[in-house]
């Protein structure tokens, strides 16, 4: 499945470009959009299937486990097509999970978890924040007790993408030798979820885990560093993904504005004639395009398989550009439109929510810029 | 490297392999005295550095092989200037080797390639740009410098503003005016002008960063052959535009905030900022700024090395790299504090830095090459298909 050359290679994220475009233009509708708000799961389970059968969700899983063992670079521009309509939920929140699952340890559990996430079948989540959320994976309270051969799990999980809908969580917590991953049936005892809701209206859970008992089978990865670089892997995998489905958000936002910008009239002149507002605009194309440029390279980094520093380093840029010029590109393209704008009925501000859920998931501009100096120890070469 | 390059094939090398040419060759014949300065050094203190760079045929990297040159694509070309720059050359008079150069290469004719080229390589002719004007800055078609054509000879009147190290050049390459009677931009004409005749008056202007680099050029009643006319006579404009792509390239590189970004880290480390976490955050953003710019510019510099060609939106390269500059200096005299009140090299805990000099010369670069309001409106109307 792999192409064996750069120009077949081009080809084939090509093709996948089209025919994500055209089931943005084939099945966005912003209508059913605004009726999902408020409601589980938060996407249409249809248009998830019909993903599935386009084999997208297996698009960076092995083929070793029914995926299509593509990269990054494929993933990505699949995400961002979709992006461009709205449909980014929550293809996006699977890559999380199936790169976790991925860089675990337990080749059985791969085994049995990869096939349902790749056909839809059923999806695992992972759950891997609690309290105030942020970056750094370490600051949990969830307790991993031994208890014999088993594990069990104390406390609540929050900020859980993907939550609403799936077969299961793997879960991160702390145990004595440091932070494991273990996998959490959604209907075990000792599991209650519930959701909070995000700026865009699409659930977010909250995982309560009570003397939660987890056997051996399902633990992804025993407690230690293993699990945690595991963890710290996806997220970055995760985030630079979250980035290319940002761009999209971004693109199709700029173009509304530019498209209202051509034809609204006003002094007898069509607005986008002004210059401040055309400046304006040139602005957000360059976030946009700075946004394109550093998630080319960490596409790059991330498909080359180099150091999982310099992997790190990227991930954290990428992330960092991608919430800045996702949040400012949209917020701006409300100010562009005037008071439509501001209305639920114009579309902008879904563009805006949208933008502001994915800034913030897998680590917001600031964090990532804290992420980066620390990885860097302000030492930089160009 | 005594083998004179023009009997390589450096096209036939990968970029890698010829940037480590480029490098090893700067590093054997820079002279170390000129290495790194801070100012644009005269003529006379570089001359002899031209004239080894054109002995071993190192002089004219963009330049064809039948005209002495390189003969490098334009991604070496990039490459060429990246090291040069890495090595801390100093600037040569390098209009003849980077504009009317490839320009005579380019739209010449076979008679002026043959009597200007040779001289450019020679270090015989050294040339200056005459194209801005007091009333002729960002709306530059609106030139007023005019050209009347006495017998065969054009007769040259106005002034020029703006031209870089004119008071060193032997020639100047203009766009004057030709005919009054239509569009601006339709009654422009390219010539060639000598700078050795009575008439010409060149007056430096001092910068705010202590420089007299630009000049104001006066021209009365100059004469210049219309054998100097380059391309036909009102078609100045077309001829101006055809000047290399990767100009475009290089003045968006990330080479000058990089520099800063270095010099900004020195004075931290020497001042204790880096221990401040407010500062820090600045910093990485700053930091993060000029990596996407670098990131951009590859994007750009990649699409010329796979021989593809790139439009309008190469603009946004301009406006980022220079105004990432700026941040980038501004927060060096912020972190400077006290400090950053002073003018030149200042000790800091041992460390000599110059803050001001970085801020001040920096003003500029979002202004020249077409300022960053130019460079917006370029993208609004080509890119983002704007209307006027």
């Amino acid at each position: 499945m792999q192409a064996t050359s750069t120009t077949e290679a081009a080809e084939q994220t090509q093709m996948l470009r089209e025919s994500a475009a055209d089931f943005v233009r084939g099945s966005t509708d912003m209508k059913k959009l605004r009726e999902r708000r408020g409601t589980l799961p938060g996407y249409e389970p249809g248009l998830l299937r019909q993903m599935a059968e386009l084999g997208w969700l297996g698009i960076l899983v092995a083929e070793d486990h029914g995926g299509l063992g593509l990269g990054f670079a494929e993933m990505a521009v699949v995400l961002e097509e979709l992006g461009k309509g709205l449909l980014g939920e929550p293809l996006a929140s699977t890559v999380l999970a199936a790169r976790l699952l991925q860089h675990g340890a337990n080749e059985d559990l791969k085994a049995r978890l990869l096939p349902g996430l790749v056909d839809a079948s059923a999806l695992p989540c992972v759950a891997w924040q609690e309290g105030l959320g942020g970056l750094d994976i370490s600051d949990i309270q969830t307790t991993a007790r031994q208890d014999g051969e088993s594990v069990v799990l104390d406390g609540t999980k929050r900020f859980v993408a993907g939550a609403a809908g799936a077969a299961g969580f793997i879960v991160s917590a702390r145990g004595a030798q440091g932070l494991g991953l273990y996998w959490v049936d959604a209907k075990a005892e000792g599991v209650s979820l519930r959701h909070e809701w995000r700026a865009d209206e699409t659930p977010s859970g909250v995982l309560e885990l009570k003397g939660m008992r987890v056997q051996l089978q399902d633990m992804l990865c025993p407690q230690g560093a293993q699990a945690a670089a595991a963890l710290e892997r996806a997220v970055d995998e995760a985030a630079v993904m979250a980035s290319a489905e940002m761009l999209g958000v971004m693109e199709a936002a700029l173009q509304m504005a530019l498209g209202y910008m051509r034809t609204r009239v006003q002094f007898g002149k069509p607005i986008g004639s002004f210059q401040a507002l055309q400046h304006k605009a040139a602005d957000l194309y360059v976030q946009q395009e700075l946004a394109r440029a550093v998630l080319d390279d960490a596409v790059r980094e991330l498909d080359a398989g180099s150091s999982r520093e310099e992997q790190a380093k990227l991930a954290s840029r990428c992330k960092s550009r991608a919430s800045d010029a996702g949040l400012r590109v949209t917020r701006e393209v409300i100010q562009l439109h005037g008071a439509i704008g501001y209305t639920d009925e114009y579309d902008a501000g879904l563009y805006l929510k949208r933008a502001l859920v994915l800034s913030g998931w897998l680590g917001n501009s600031s964090a990532h810029r804290g992420r980066f100096a620390r990885l860097t120890g302000g030492v930089v070469t160009v | 490297m005594a083998e004179n390059a023009q009997q390589q094939d450096w096209n036939a090398i990968t970029d890698e392999e010829f940037r480590r040419a480029a490098a090893d060759f700067f590093a054997t014949h820079v002279p170390q005295h000129l290495r790194h300065l801070s100012r644009r050094p005269r003529w006379a203190e570089v001359k002899e550095w031209y004239l080894t760079m054109s002995r071993h045929g190192w002089l004219v990297p963009a330049w064809p092989k039948e005209w002495g040159g390189m003969g490098l694509s334009q991604s070496k070309s990039l490459v060429y200037l990246e090291e040069l720059e890495r090595s801390g050359a100093p600037r040569v008079m390098d209009q003849g080797l980077m504009n009317i150069g490839p320009l005579l290469i380019a739209r010449g004719t076979d008679e002026q390639r043959k009597r200007f080229l040779p001289k450019i390589l020679s270090g015989e002719h050294t040339w200056c740009q005459g194209y801005s004007e007091p009333n002729a800055g960002s709306d530059l078609a609106s030139l007023r410098t005019e050209a009347v054509i006495d017998g065969d000879e054009f007769v040259i009147n106005g002034s020029k503003i703006w031209t870089s190290v004119a008071f060193d050049a032997s020639h100047m390459f203009a766009l004057v005016r030709t005919d009054k009677t239509v569009k601006k931009q339709a009654g422009i004409s390219f010539v060639l002008i000598d700078m050795n005749q009575p008439g010409v008056t060149v007056r430096p202007i001092r910068n705010i960063a202590g420089h007299e680099e630009l000049c104001e050029v006066f021209l009365d009643n100059v004469r210049t052959p219309l054998a100097n006319l380059v391309g036909e006579l009102n078609k100045g404009w077309d001829v101006a535009k055809a000047l290399l792509g990767f100009e475009r390239i290089w003045s968006g590189s990330p080479r000058q905030s990089t520099l800063a970004l270095l010099r900004l880290e020195q004075l931290a480390r020497a001042n204790g900022k880096m221990d401040d976490p407010a500062f820090v955050d600045k910093y990485t953003q700053v930091t993060m700024d000029v990596l996407d710019s670098a990131s951009a510019y590859e994007h750009f510099a990649q699409i010329m090395r796979t021989g593809g060609s790139f439009g309008f939106e190469v603009s946004m390269l301009k406006i980022w790299a220079t105004e990432t500059c700026q941040r980038v200096t501004e927060l060096m005299v912020e972190a400077a504090g006290d400090l950053g009140t002073l003018s030149g090299e200042v000790d800091v805990q041992g460390e000599l830095v110059d803050v001001l000099y970085p801020f001040l010369d920096c003003r500029a670069f979002t202004i020249y090459g077409g300022s960053s309001q130019v460079q917006r409106n370029i993208l609004a109307k080509n890119v983002l298909e704007l209307p006027s």
